[in-house]
């Protein structure tokens, strides 16, 4: 697919990287969403796996307008840089791994739980973009020997603080919602926080790592 | 102050949304019929950005501390002071006179704006309420709470903005997904006549009565948008809400125009609804039709 830029509403544009997931394209679309918030100042953008949605107000920025400032953005092609060079940070997630899929999951993989708590919690993962419910950080890779398809059934009720996996990533639940994942463990972390000026426990790019209890 | 000594079945602050925090995953919330709480702000002289509040159900009553304007909008509404006044209208109520805001058969959300508009603190910059994550709370009879100073008075009662026409009747703009779907599913979309569904909440209306399938293949999840119209597979589309969630990976067949959002919002299940397509301009004629709408409605505060 080439990459292209589609309105979505006529107060939105979504930026189409790709239609296959890669770490690079991810960081792509990153970097289209800072700009487009930093650069631009048109309005707030939402980067996802191979996209970033272009948030404007019509009356205030003429649609063509803003179209031809994420084609030009589009143009600088996938080594543009995202903003700021500070260190990314590492959040550690303490975590109890007793979750109600673990066993099932592990049999399904041919592993025992003890090689699947390791072979989970010895990666370090990175965040690639928030979405969801507030503070929900997709990150990945797992270890593919980890198979593990999300739930045929998703679950009405999960948890807050529930650490789960599913299609070769992880995410902590960080509210109690219904859920597809795979529940492997818990963290009693905090993932969201509204009242704090950086609500989010884990934000997009950082380094993620799962410390056995 | 205002104090609620009746809060109806559910009824929160909301104000245009909270669009500051979408990347860390929060939703907008705000009002589900943007259009009538800009409305009902306009009529009691308030900012496009003023919060009020959205009620669902019956009863909810209420007095101010101190002479105000108020107003309430949304689908079949009106209230009562000492008559009954129509809904979509600015009234001077005396301070301590109680008020009634009343929802008719086919309200889904009624909205009330107060001169000087809600005054809670902002969380996350903005003052809506989002019930999943307890940003807010719902409100119950004995709440105060504060409001902003006010400059609209009694001179600025009874204007009028016109209602919506909540008539089932919804343009949507194609795409962004409509690769996704063959010609004959999209024209299907655009022809046929869905049914509104009781699972409908704030987060999405949800259809039923004609399955649209889409192409077989999996998507990426990406950021969406209010009036999205995202499509399982199961075929059901549903039309998000301002409590959507912020990335969704179900393939968007259409986009409610920002103008035809509180038509979706107010329909009730069992309700018809239909999608006519339209381009861009139109969508954006209809938005600055709404504003010249908004600019004559307000109370020249």
């Amino acid at each position: 697919m080439k990459p292209r830029v589609v309105p979505f509403g006529e107060s939105a544009l979504l930026v189409e990287l790709g239609d296959e997931f890669q770490e690079n394209i991810v960081g792509w679309a990153r970097a289209i969403a800072d700009r487009w918030e930093t650069t631009a100042g048109f309005g707030p953008a939402v980067p996802a796996y191979a996209s970033a949605l272009l948030r404007f107000d019509p009356l205030k920025t003429a649609p063509a307008e803003a179209e031809k400032v994420a084609d030009a953005m589009l143009a600088r092609g996938q080594f543009m840089p995202t903003l700021g060079n500070e260190p990314r940070r590492l959040v550690e997630i303490p975590t109890t791994y007793d979750g109600p899929d673990l066993a099932e999951t592990a049999e399904r993989s041919h592993l025992s739980v003890e090689e699947l708590i390791a072979l989970h919690a010895e990666r370090e993962y990175t965040a690639y973009f928030l979405g969801f419910l507030p503070g929900t950080a997709y990150c990945g890779r797992l270890d593919p020997r980890i198979v593990a398809p999300r739930l045929e059934r998703p679950r009405e009720r999960v948890p807050a603080g529930s650490v789960a996996i599913a299609d070769g990533q992880t995410i902590v639940y960080p509210l109690a919602s219904p859920g597809g994942w795979r529940l492997i463990g818990r963290t009693a972390l905090s993932m969201f926080d509204p009242g704090a000026d950086d609500p989010v426990r884990i934000r997009a790019g950082d380094r993620v790592r799962f410390v056995p209890l | 102050m205002i104090r609620i000594s009746e809060a109806a079945v559910r009824s929160t602050v909301q104000d245009r949304g909270r669009f500051g925090h979408l990347r860390s995953g929060v939703p907008p919330a705000g009002a589900a019929d943007p259009f009538a709480l800009a409305a009902a702000n306009a009529l009691v002289g308030n900012t496009d950005d003023a919060a009020g509040i959205e009620i669902i159900g019956t009863t909810f009553r209420f007095s101010c501390d101190d002479a105000r304007l108020v107003a309430v909008t949304g689908r079949d509404v009106s209230l009562t002071t000492r008559s009954r006044l129509p809904g979509w209208s600015s009234v001077f109520v005396r301070a301590g006179q109680p008020v009634t805001v009343h929802a008719g058969e086919r309200t889904r959300f009624a909205y009330l704006a107060v001169s000087g508009g809600i005054a809670t603190a902002p969380v996350l910059g903005s003052r809506a309420t989002y019930l999943p994550a307890d940003i807010g709370a719902p409100l119950r009879a004995g709440d105060a709470l504060p409001l902003g100073d006010a400059d609209a008075g009694a001179e600025d009662a009874a204007r009028r903005a016109g209602a919506t026409v909540y008539d089932g009747h919804v343009r949507a703009m194609a795409g962004p997904h409509s690769d996704r779907f063959d010609t004959d599913a999209t024209r299907r979309f655009f022809s046929a006549t869905f049914v509104v569904e009781a699972a409908s909440d704030r987060q999405g209306t949800r259809l039923g009565g004609v399955p649209i399938a889409p192409r077989a293949g999996e998507l990426l999840s990406c950021g969406v948008v209010a009036g999205a119209v995202q499509v399982p597979r199961g075929g059901a589309p549903i039309v998000l809400l301002s409590d959507h969630q912020t990335t969704g990976g179900y393939p968007v067949i259409a986009t409610v125009i920002a103008a035809d959002l509180g038509k979706v919002a107010q329909s009730l299940p069992g309700e018809p609804l239909r999608f006519y397509r339209v381009e861009r301009d139109e969508a954006l004629e209809a938005l600055r039709a709404e504003r010249r709408a908004l600019d004559g409605a307000r109370a020249s505060a």
